[in-house]
């Protein structure tokens, strides 16, 4: 296995109690444990405040475990040095607000950070993987620009060429169509298949996009108040049964034959 | 694993690398800052003839010209190059530590502590004094730690890393909490000392030689140091912690740094001239219209800048109405505030 | 009986008195230390009700009530007191609005000159009833001024840097005397010629450079708070050995003078201006 979290909880500090999804005894994750394969590429679906970012948090070694082990390739993710770590694990966030104007350049050159360091300056190669990064994100034509007078679209994008460029093994994202339009999202999905497909990265999004999840992941983990609900194939785990479940909604879960793949139409609230 | 393209792929209006903008950044500034510190001493109040001012045949003790050059204009310049590199570049590191544009050195109530120690020492008439530095500079610098160790304490909980909200909010109310008890102070003074603590709040680089500017150098030099090794965290970190961290960078310790070297750059700084103002703030943003956002152009650029903008506007302060003179706080800020709106306005 | 009828008659008077808006005022409370110690020294002070939190001179004020000072005059103790004049800075129009609403004459008073401080002298003598204590006073400072003069002259007149605060143990916060006012004019008739007489200002605050260009022969440090003594006279002189090439530092006539009556423009300003004149020409004096 490639990314495992064995028995894993978490709880933000009970007295501050600041994370929405707290549950009973200020645990937001309770006895998790999943696995992610090689070349995968997982959703991870549930109702808003169930975990899905804490996990992603966890699996990117920026939290740790209050008890359980994350590991990455076989070792433990708290031996492995933060900056070795990030040259296998990039992580993408809902949304990114740099505190000064960046050039679209820089904030994909920022992601050589963890091979660099604090004191090397990027070189001719650093250049060759970032303008890679823009280019299989199809921003290379925004190099230039700055990055605060993109779209949502665009700047999603240039975000993943970000993490891209870290040259990772396995790439967390968190939600990375949730600001786009339809035509923004296909693309964002195309990326990510091809990206799998081609490079082979690992690829875990958090995402409330049933149907963006049907399409391109082939392994799904349902989560539901801090606890794994079920893991296992797209094609057994999603259905109307653990839709409800999972979000107490009725849906009808059907196989869309000129899609491909399946397809989710939620009815209404679950009775 | 994915290795580098061979096929590289032209980027549209490629900025030129980072080593050559370094070079080119550093050398230019550099080169306005050296300027600044030549030029500066050449002229005051008083015209003096700078090759009398270093013919060796004349006695020291019977050269006027040479001791208004190297007693009265040296230090001067060398506690404006140092004070203004100082403010700037804590002014751009706690700009990227609080992730706020608006960040000056005076944000957390760093120098609002130092003023609280002047304004005491000043009002107590305090004469002692630690080697070369005297005792209001030394009560400024005393005031400065306290500060800082307050802000620290208030913002860290055993076993957290600091928190950078909780730091503002603690700087910004301890900066008030400091500006009343300096206010009760100025109230208990007579009027005469009332009035040079307001004077002091001024700002002042006429320091009184280079033994002043030896005694806080070293802290100076500390605060350098680490201000070197943060330029790479800080761009990651003004873009969020979260993905500063999952790029490798320490974030706790980072941000530990960043503002322990911030507070002691300003604790220094403010010490030696008292809190002169708009340097912080300016400099940055001046350094980041011309040069773009990169922290380690932006740092070392603005440290330069910074130096002879200060330089500067002392010489302004010190010729404009000779031979009386005008505080250098008021120069930067009636200087600073309109080349900034102007290049604000230019920009848009 | 007679006693009552006494009252009732001294009653009248005033009210008369009052209504003639001539009557010399009877109690005074002064806001302004120089122009206390003038009421005494011109033979008001029995009339002096209360003074400023500044005031300690002469003796007789350390017993009569303090009612605040420039900024933070106490209005309500002020009123409590019933003086028929107030002697307030120019500044205070506030408070001079208040007094006038009660009814309560005020004496306004502005920093100035010597002439002021004699043209002020005398409004005071007619205000109190006291115009020939004024005028006797008045020349009495003047044949004390004249003295110093005439002990002088002839001399040369070395170039004379009067300082007037400045930080401790370093050359940081300098004030000096400018061109104007009464201390500027006071080192004038002392001998001395003010290095900074050009700068038509009361204060100025000089940089290292002003000073080693403006090379004093003779520095006054003047402290009225916080005197030099003792050790510390070595102390504050060797700062001054950072400008060796000003005159004065390189003969040591660097003088401390202490004592408050040193800033106030009172009438102790002739003993001052000597002060100044022994420092200055110290072999006129043997």
């Amino acid at each position: 296995m490639f990314l495992q979290l064995q028995q894993v909880s978490f709880g933000y500090d009970p007295p501050s109690r600041r994370s929405r999804g707290a549950g009973p005894h200020g645990f937001s994750l309770r006895d998790v444990s999943l696995s992610i394969e090689r070349g995968s590429l997982t959703g991870l679906l549930g109702p808003n405040g169930c975990g899905k970012t804490t996990l992603l948090k966890l699996m990117a070694g920026v939290l740790r475990p209050r008890t359980g082990t994350v590991l990455f390739d076989g070792r433990a993710i708290a031996d492995i040095p933060r900056r070795e770590l990030a040259r296998h694990v990039a992580v993408v966030p809902q949304e990114t607000h740099p505190a000064f104007d960046y050039s679209v350049l820089e904030m994909v050159l920022m992601g050589r950070h963890p091979h660099l360091g604090a004191f090397r300056l990027e070189g001719p190669d650093d250049l060759a993987i970032a303008s890679d990064a823009l280019t299989a994100t199809g921003t290379a034509h925004l190099a230039g620009r700055s990055y605060m007078s993109l779209s949502g679209g665009e700047k999603q994008r240039v975000i993943i060429a970000s993490a891209l460029a870290q040259q990772p093994d396995v790439l967390l994202l968190d939600e990375p169509t949730a600001s786009l339009d339809l035509a923004y999202q296909l693309e964002v999905a195309a990326l990510l298949a091809r990206l799998r497909g081609e490079r082979g990265v690992t690829i875990v999004l958090a995402t409330h996009d049933l149907n963006l999840a049907a399409s391109l992941c082939h392994t799904l983990v349902l989560v539901r108040e801090g606890r794994v609900l079920a893991q296992g194939a797209t094609t057994e785990v999603l259905n109307s049964g653990m839709i409800r479940q999972l979000y107490d909604v009725e849906a009808d879960v059907r196989f869309h034959h000129r899609s491909g793949h399946l397809t989710v139409v939620p009815i209404g609230r679950a009775q | 694993m994915t290795g580098p393209s061979s096929a590289v792929v032209r980027v549209d209006a490629a900025p030129q690398p980072i080593r050559l903008r370094l070079t080119f950044t550093l050398l230019g500034y550099g080169a306005l800052a050296l300027l600044a510190c030549l030029v500066a001493p050449l002229v005051g109040s008083t015209p003096i003839s700078v090759s009398r001012a270093f013919d060796r045949s004349v006695p020291f003790a019977d050269n006027i010209d040479a001791q208004i050059f190297f007693l009265a204009r040296m230090p001067r310049v060398l506690a404006g190059a140092v004070v203004g590199a100082a403010l700037a570049s804590a002014g751009v590191v706690l700009q990227a530590l609080l992730r706020n544009p608006l960040a000056t050195p005076f944000t957390l109530g760093i120098s609002a502590g130092a003023a609280l120690g002047a304004m005491l020492a000043i009002s107590a008439g305090a004469a002692v004094a630690l080697g070369p530095i005297s005792s209001v500079p030394l009560a400024s610098l005393a005031g400065a730690f306290l500060a800082t160790a307050l802000v620290y304490a208030l913002a860290t909980r055993p076993g957290r890393p600091m928190s950078t909200a909780v730091l503002l909010l603690a700087g910004v109310t301890l900066n008030s909490f400091f500006s009343a008890l300096i206010l009760f102070v100025q109230y208990m003074a007579d009027f005469a000392e009332a009035y040079r603590t307001v004077r002091w709040l001024m700002g002042d680089l006429d320091v009184g030689g280079f033994g002043p500017i030896a005694g806080i150098l070293p802290l100076v030099l500390v605060a350098f140091a680490l201000f070197a090794t943060l330029p790479s965290s800080l761009n990651l970190l003004s873009v969020g912690a979260d993905i500063a961290a999952t790029r490798g960078v320490d974030v706790a310790r980072t941000e530990r740094r960043a503002f322990l070297s911030a507070a002691l750059a300003t604790s220094a700084a403010v010490a030696l001239a008292g809190p002169i103002g708009f340097i912080g703030i300016v400099v940055p943003h001046l350094v980041r219209l011309m040069t773009g956002a990169d922290h380690r152009v932006v740092l070392p650029a603005s440290a330069l800048f910074g130096a002879a903008f200060l330089v500067g506007c002392d010489l302004v302060a010190r010729t404009v109405l000779a031979p009386v003179e005008m505080p250098v706080g008021i120069v930067t800020a009636m200087i600073g505030g309109p080349f900034f709106l102007w290049l604000l306005v230019r920009k848009a | 009986m007679a006693a009552r009828a006494q009252g009732l008659i001294l009653a009248v008077a005033l009210a008369a008195g009052a209504a003639a808006g001539a009557q010399p005022a009877a109690r005074i409370v002064s806001l302004v230390p120089a122009l206390t110690e003038m009421l005494f020294a011109i033979g008001a002070g029995p009339q002096v009700a209360a003074v400023s939190n500044y005031d300690d001179f002469p003796p007789e004020v350390k017993t009569l009530p303090h009612v605040g000072a420039l900024l933070d005059p106490d209005v309500e103790r002020i009123l409590a007191l019933r003086p028929d004049l107030v002697i307030t800075y120019k500044s205070q129009d506030a408070l001079e609005a208040q007094l006038a609403g009660a009814g309560i004459k005020t004496f306004s008073y502005r920093h100035g000159n010597l002439d002021a401080l004699f043209r002020t002298m005398h409004d005071l003598g007619a205000a109190t009833g006291h115009p020939a204590g004024a005028a006797g006073k008045a020349e009495e400072i003047r044949q004390q001024l004249e003295a110093v003069r005439a002990r002088v002259a002839g001399r040369g007149r070395p170039r004379v840097l009067l300082v007037f605060g400045r930080e401790p143990q370093t050359l940081r916060q300098l004030y000096v005397s400018g061109g104007a006012g009464f201390l500027h004019e006071m080192l004038d008739i002392a001998g001395g010629t003010n290095v900074f007489g050009d700068v038509r200002r009361e204060s100025v605050q000089p940089s290292q450079e002003t000073l080693l260009a403006r090379a004093p022969d003779v520095i006054l440090e003047v402290r009225a708070t916080r005197p030099v003594l003792g050790t510390e006279v070595g102390r504050e002189r060797a700062v001054w050995s950072a400008l060796p090439s000003v005159p004065a530092v390189r003969t040591g006539r660097i003088h401390f003078l202490n004592g408050d009556h040193l800033v106030v423009p009172g009438p102790r300003i002739g003993a001052v201006t000597e002060a100044f004149a022994r420092a200055i020409h110290p072999e006129a004096f043997q």
